[in-house]
């Protein structure tokens, strides 16, 4: 695939994810509940794992490239941990003892995504394993967290039927697909894998933007009609 | 933040079959008298309902409902659960 294409599907996501992030950001702001933080944060960092990706992809032979590619990998796999976080404790009822349990995540995923970033920048003297084995380790993990939010999603939309709620749980079995053909493709380099996972990503970005555009902007529209009339 | 809009939005839906009834508020929302008493003069001091001769929501107080309606519904599409 040509690389400006590559590119350019990187950006693509790093913006869907970014305008996401707006939308995402309204149940921490109306509900004053910081476990709903995550959802934010997770699509920030997602953002920023494919700009890094396409930033990586630009640089190609740069002498940095090798270090994007390290921090791509832990900025998505802790994108994905912040949501699973969120989702996790969405389901808990709010006690003192839950609160503290989510800030003691939080922190604990705030301080190891630092913690990642300096192991990055300044290797320990110990060697580390080959990228492409963590890759393969960290495409694993995230398909677990994925598929850990899209079974509690699932659970969501079963406990309460409605055709409104099914595209999210789609979405997010759409980004672990995503993770698996990436998987694949990090396996046997197989174009095809590569390019569906891109395709796959795309797919599941644009039903999460749907489903927000669903919620807020076509709501709105139908309030300014409702007074129009 | 929850029980807040919950009575506003309880309080927009009892304007429109009518009167308003506090008792009515009072079961919808599952909050004791004294308590949904302190959260409307809470209300009120925000400017979000006027509790005159009849209790309403301000305009500020009906932007405030549509909005909050929006993110629980987005919440509820996003397969997160609010209690």
């Amino acid at each position: 695939m040509n690389n400006d294409i590559m590119i350019l599907a990187e950006i693509i996501s790093a913006i869907l994810c970014f305008i996401l992030v707006r939308f995402m950001m309204k149940p921490y702001q109306y509900t004053g509940e910081s476990r709903y933080i995550g959802l934010p944060v997770g699509f920030s960092f997602l953002g920023a794992s494919y700009l890094l990706t396409g930033f990586a992809l630009y640089l190609e032979t740069s002498l940095f490239v090798e270090d994007i590619k390290w921090l791509q990998l832990f900025t998505q796999a802790y994108a994905f941990a912040f949501l699973a976080a969120t989702y996790y404790f969405s389901k808990q009822t709010l006690k003192p003892n839950t609160r503290l349990w989510w800030q003691i995540i939080f922190s604990g995923l705030a301080v190891g995504a630092i913690a990642s970033y300096l192991i990055v920048f300044e290797p320990p003297p110990l060697a580390l394993p080959s990228y492409k084995t963590v890759d393969e380790y960290f495409r694993g993990l995230n398909i677990i967290l994925i598929a850990y939010i899209s079974v509690h999603t699932l659970r969501s939309h079963s406990s309460q039927p409605d055709p409104k709620t099914i595209w999210i749980p789609l979405g997010y079995i759409l980004l672990a697909f995503g993770q698996y053909s990436s998987l694949i493709w990090s396996l046997d380099s197989s174009f095809s894998a590569f390019v569906g996972a891109h395709i796959i990503r795309l797919a599941a970005l644009l039903i999460f933007l749907f489903v927000a555009y669903q919620a807020f902007a076509a709501s709105q529209n139908e309030t300014t009609s409702n007074k129009g009339s | 933040m929850k029980i807040y809009g919950d009575v506003l939005s309880v309080i927009r839906t009892e304007a429109r079959t009518g009167k308003i009834i506090l008792t009515r508020i009072q079961l919808k929302t599952n909050v004791p008298f004294d308590r949904l008493k302190a959260y409307l003069s809470e209300l009120e001091e925000l400017g979000l309902i006027q509790n005159g001769s009849s209790l309403k929501l301000t305009e500020k107080g009906q932007q405030y409902v549509v909005e909050y309606e929006k993110v629980i519904d987005f919440m509820k599409r996003m397969g997160l659960i609010y209690r």
